[in-house]
């Protein structure tokens, strides 16, 4: 790399702090859509029916699961625990989420996302699907970031990043 | 120290490192196996939780009183409550299944029933099916109580227990609620064989073919005008039903 060493070592700063706003970002989301989805399931079913893209008897299964599969991704991401592997799980989650809302566009079908709740079919002119897709590509990045650069400050995966770790560091050298 | 023992040394560091390694790798699986099955029991535990509740028996909830008179179930018509001279007629459209509806019976079910009480209001009940089969189910037993006089109670009970799926054993048991026991002997047939559906289907057509427009529920006219229950209060109700009554 051109990069002198000094920049990498500013790269290797500043990563952590830049996962750990991702983690509290995707994770978040994630928190919220699933809580609003767990309180009301009947819209959550309703939501995932309204894409026609699975069988009758996964509807159900997938409108009442989904959310709970949220709350734990995104406590996952919040605690920092087995970020990589949290975020690998979570970006798959916001392609399914992508492919669904994309595909649905494609077919002509009125529809919230029911991202956060709520959800299902709504009338032609009420549709928002452009910001849809837009959201899900930013927290798709968020993803990968996570996936390339997992370690993070504030997470229970690397206890050695806290500050408190780091000034023994420096107290021992 | 020896060429040999140093070696020895190095060595045994070497290994120490090495087991330690292997170690902080083993917990490390253990650590990511476990919180990988904590989170798909999350998710199992959260579709067995969802499951039990819309199948567990329904709870009478806050029960209203209802009419006792049977009422005659006429296609096209709604279930109406209240005197046939009352000075305003409130037309509601509600399916039970919906969340919005389940808000608004709480916030204004009970000032529409002591305004029906008092014989201000005519109560017309439009219930559309139009979420799922639960709402269907819901309200052709609705129309079926209604005939056998309970309708009141029956109405409270479906919007307090609406995360239930209004399989016809659940309407049953609402129905032993809101009768204190007493259900008419016809009322399981009338729920098993969907006496009403075609009744529900004429009430959906009913809503589509308003002027007005019916595109959400609940959708409230008073005196045949929209109210806007985006912006209602329950003092804003009371006013417009004053003065719908007084004009």
């Amino acid at each position: 790399m051109i990069a002198p060493r000094a920049q990498t070592r500013r790269f290797d700063d500043l990563a952590p702090w830049i996962s750990t706003l991702a983690r509290l970002i995707v994770g978040g989301v994630l928190l919220v859509a699933g809580a609003l989805k767990v309180i009301d399931p009947r819209s959550s079913v309703a939501a995932v029916r309204a894409y026609e893209l699975v069988p009758g008897w996964l509807e159900r299964p997938i409108g009442w699961g989904l959310p709970f599969l949220e709350l734990g991704l995104g406590l996952l991401l919040l605690a920092g625990l087995l970020t990589r592997q949290a975020a690998v799980v979570a970006g798959l989650l916001v392609v399914v989420f992508l492919v669904a809302v994309v595909s649905a566009a494609a077919r002509g079908l009125s529809l919230d996302c029911g991202c956060f709740g709520g959800g299902g079919e709504v009338a032609p002119g009420q549709t928002a699907y452009a910001g849809e897709i837009i959201r899900d590509l930013g927290l798709l990045a968020l993803c990968v970031w996570l996936v390339w650069q997992p370690r993070s400050r504030f997470a229970l995966d690397h206890p050695e990043l806290t500050r408190a770790a780091e000034l023994e560091r420096e107290g021992q050298r | 120290m020896s060429q040999s023992q140093r070696d020895r040394h190095a060595n045994r560091q070497r290994e120490l490192a090495a087991q330690q390694a292997a170690q902080r790798r083993r917990e490390r699986r253990l650590l990511a196996g476990g919180v990988i099955a904590l989170v798909l029991v999350l998710v199992g535990a959260g579709i067995g939780f969802q499951a039990w509740r819309t199948h567990r028996a329904p709870s009478a909830g806050t029960v209203t009183p209802g009419p006792s008179a049977q009422v005659t179930v006429t296609d096209g018509q709604p279930i109406s409550w209240g005197s046939a001279d009352a000075p305003v007629t409130v037309d509601l459209y509600e399916d039970f299944h919906c969340p919005h509806c389940v808000d608004f019976e709480a916030d204004y079910g009970q000032q529409l029933a002591d305004a029906q009480a008092a014989g201000t209001i005519r109560l017309r009940i439009f219930p559309m099916s139009f979420i799922d089969a639960g709402s269907a189910a819901a309200a052709n037993g609705f129309a079926c109580a209604a005939a056998a006089g309970f309708a009141g109670p029956f109405y409270t009970g479906l919007f307090a227990n609406d995360s239930l799926d209004w399989s016809d054993s659940q309407l049953d048991q609402l129905a032993a609620r809101a009768t204190g026991g007493a259900v008419p002997a016809d009322f399981s047939t009338c729920v098993t064989e969907r006496r009403y559906a075609g009744w529900a289907d004429s009430i959906d057509a009913v809503a589509t073919a308003t002027a007005a427009g019916v595109t959400a529920t609940p959708t409230m006219f008073l005196d045949g005008q929209p109210v806007d229950i985006t912006t209602l209060t329950p003092d804003s109700l009371t006013t417009k039903i004053q003065e719908a009554a007084s004009s």
